[in-house]
């Protein structure tokens, strides 16, 4: 028995039954030379075009716009000072010692990424109820990141009680001041305060893939950041900033990530009831209605900047479908990726 | 009580950098306007930049000429006529919900991510500008969301917080956010009597304290010495008909007739804005 023949628009089909709508996308190549389509008239393997652009408003000191297909993103970095009284069980570290492993960035907390989605960028996303689950597990992601990548080191948000005299900036002063100087900051120089970095990040629209968008925003913002340079006023007891100086904040590599879903061929609800796995497939970058079917996905963010791949981290939630060697090959995807990413932020 | 379900940062509060004035040679520059007083700044519209709402819009104000001072940047989107949650109760028009939110970045100072009173009452000044424009009884029982964020405020950088320029930025805020939603609307195909924009007019006192007051539209706070009122005006223009008016500050009680120009000119730039507007719809369908 022939099944019935009800033409329906594309649009109509997708609405009313998604998963067979996709799935009759994937599949439906007559000849199988033909690499599978997926709605949105992608391959399995291709991404949307990311365009970025830096410092697109005034009143942040880092910030960038970031677009891939219909998500855009913007992100505005804000440096706010904390003066170290204020920091509970403060450690005093001296200009000569190595700040790193004593993880100032985490015990302090300075760097503080928020996502918001509630600004209407789709429809499930209103204004007026308390961030979703998934804008504080895209916030939490992006804030671990941001520790274990080691993109902005401490020693660019410290301000100190002397100007840089010491070890840097030997330049800025005659050499004979300059010893001068040296002496005097063996006894009294130490940090007063700290730059502390917010990163506030807006969905102006939602087409799936938030994360990606979101970090390429935050890499492209805190390449973009320039403090004002800040000196510790004594009689004031406070930090002042200069008006006209400004330092670039150093950014170390550009880590780019890469995500993709798993879109099986049984439906999500059939999940357990006996059904033989079937056939999947790898979906890069997938949009809002991919997403909404895909049980499971993988993110992997690498960093090639300096000649080799470099793994920062991989994600993976929900299904079975991706094993060692699917994680292995995509390695080789997210690679691609980051070039055209590093393209696109140059 | 922190906020748990966002990222807070440090315990201790942080401070916004303090600029020192000692080693700047004199930055401000005498506040001057550079525009004739019965002239608007240019500004840029633009829908459908949210492609998964039912409609929506992007408005820029160009920049004044004065460095450091930001245009104003809005992003709107509609979403809807839908039906209204089970719970509520029967609507026999459209129920309107608007939501005005600053970004994090817009002005000088950050702002948090809780609504604060003087969003609120942007939203609710736009929803009374909005509702007489929208045919409200050809949706029974549904509901529309406007939801404009703010991701640049008109604020100049250089001057200071005391000044209490806020007020008057606001002004500037609805005036900008009544004509980006009403082509948010128009973009989501919300039947509308007209096109609904927002105009800004002040008396402002240029020339020190005893000067005769001036009445300028579109102020800009960094611009003029001293303002001493200003109203933002909702206008329909094929109606003639005005649908919010929102005035403050103080006038002379002795002279009516400036209350009356004033909004005379927040009409005139009212009108300015809906030739813009009108134009970008008329782009769009092209």
């Amino acid at each position: 028995m022939s099944a019935p023949t009800i033409k329906l628009p594309a649009p109509l089909f997708a609405r009313l039954s998604p998963h067979p709508f996709l799935l009759r996308n994937l599949t439906s190549a007559a000849d199988p030379s033909r690499p599978a389509t997926r709605t949105n008239g992608r391959g399995t393997q291709e991404t949307r075009p990311l365009h970025a652009k830096a410092s697109s408003l005034s009143h942040a000191h880092g910030s960038s716009l970031v677009r891939l297909g219909d998500t855009t993103v913007l992100c505005g970095v804000r440096g706010e000072v904390l003066p170290v009284e204020r920091v509970p069980l403060f450690r005093p570290v001296d200009r000569g010692g190595v700040g790193l492993g004593r993880g100032e960035l985490r015990d302090y907390d300075l760097l503080v990424p928020n996502i918001e989605l509630a600004t209407g960028s789709a429809p499930q996303f209103l204004p007026g109820v308390p961030p979703t689950a998934l804008a504080q597990t895209l916030s939490t992601r992006v804030y671990s990141l941001l520790h274990s990548t080691g993109m902005v080191g401490v020693e660019d948000l410290r301000v100190w009680s002397k100007p840089a005299g010491g070890g840097e900036d030997t330049e800025m002063e005659g050499a004979g001041e300059g010893q001068e100087e040296e002496e005097g900051v063996k006894e009294e120089d130490r940090v007063v305060a700290y730059w502390v970095l917010y990163i506030d990040l807006l969905f102006v629209s939602f087409d799936g893939n938030p994360f990606d968008a979101a970090w390429a925003a935050v890499v492209a913002a805190l390449r973009n950041t320039s403090l004002p340079v800040a000196r510790w006023d004594p009689e004031r007891e406070m930090v002042v900033c200069s008006r006209t100086e400004k330092r670039q904040l150093n950014v170390k590599g550009l880590p780019v990530a890469c995500t993709a879903a798993v879109f099986e061929e049984k439906e999500l609800g059939e999940v357990g009831t006996g059904v033989p796995e079937g056939r999947h497939w790898l979906l890069l970058d997938p949009d809002r209605l991919e997403e909404t079917l895909c049980r499971e996905a993988i993110t992997m963010v690498v960093d090639c900047s300096d000649g080799e791949t470099r793994i920062k981290s991989i994600e993976k939630q929900g299904g079975t479908a991706i094993g060692r060697e699917l994680v292995r090959g995509f390695a080789t995807i997210a690679e691609k990726r980051w070039k055209e990413v590093q393209g696109a932020m140059k | 009580m922190a906020d748990r379900r966002r990222i807070n940062g440090p315990a201790g509060a942080t401070i916004p950098p303090v600029f020192d004035d000692v080693s700047t040679p004199k930055l401000k520059s005498p506040k001057t306007r550079s525009r004739p007083p019965n002239t608007t700044r240019k500004m840029y519209l633009k829908t459908g930049v949210t492609p998964s709402a039912s409609g929506s819009a992007y408005l820029e104000i160009e920049t004044s000429a004065t460095p450091g001072v930001s245009g104003l940047k809005l992003s709107c989107s509609v979403h809807g006529p839908r039906s209204l949650p089970r719970s509520a109760p029967f609507s026999p028009h459209i129920v309107l919900s608007t939501h005005v939110k600053y970004a994090p970045f817009a002005t000088k100072q950050r702002r948090g991510y809780l609504r604060d009173p003087s969003e609120r009452d942007l939203g609710i000044h736009l929803e009374a500008a909005l509702r007489g424009a929208i045919i409200a009884d050809r949706w029974p029982k549904s509901g529309v969301d406007i939801i404009i964020s703010i991701v640049e405020g008109d604020q100049d950088r250089e001057t200071s917080l005391l000044q209490g320029d806020e007020v008057w930025d606001m002004m500037n805020a609805l005036g900008g956010c009544i004509t980006v939603a009403a082509a948010a609307l128009a973009d989501a195909g919300i039947d509308c009597v007209d096109t609904v924009a927002g105009g800004v007019a002040a008396l402002v006192q240029d020339a020190g304290e005893d000067s005769i007051p001036t009445v300028v539209v579109d102020p800009i706070p960094s611009e003029h010495e001293k303002i001493l009122a200003a109203c933002c005006i909702a206008y329909l223009p094929t109606r003639d008909e005005v649908t919010n008016l929102w005035f403050r500050g103080d006038l002379p009680t002795s002279d009516i007739d400036l209350y009356t120009s004033l909004v005379e000119k927040g009409i005139q730039a009212s009108k300015n804005a809906n030739r813009v507007l009108v134009g970008c719809l008329a782009e769009t369908i092209e």
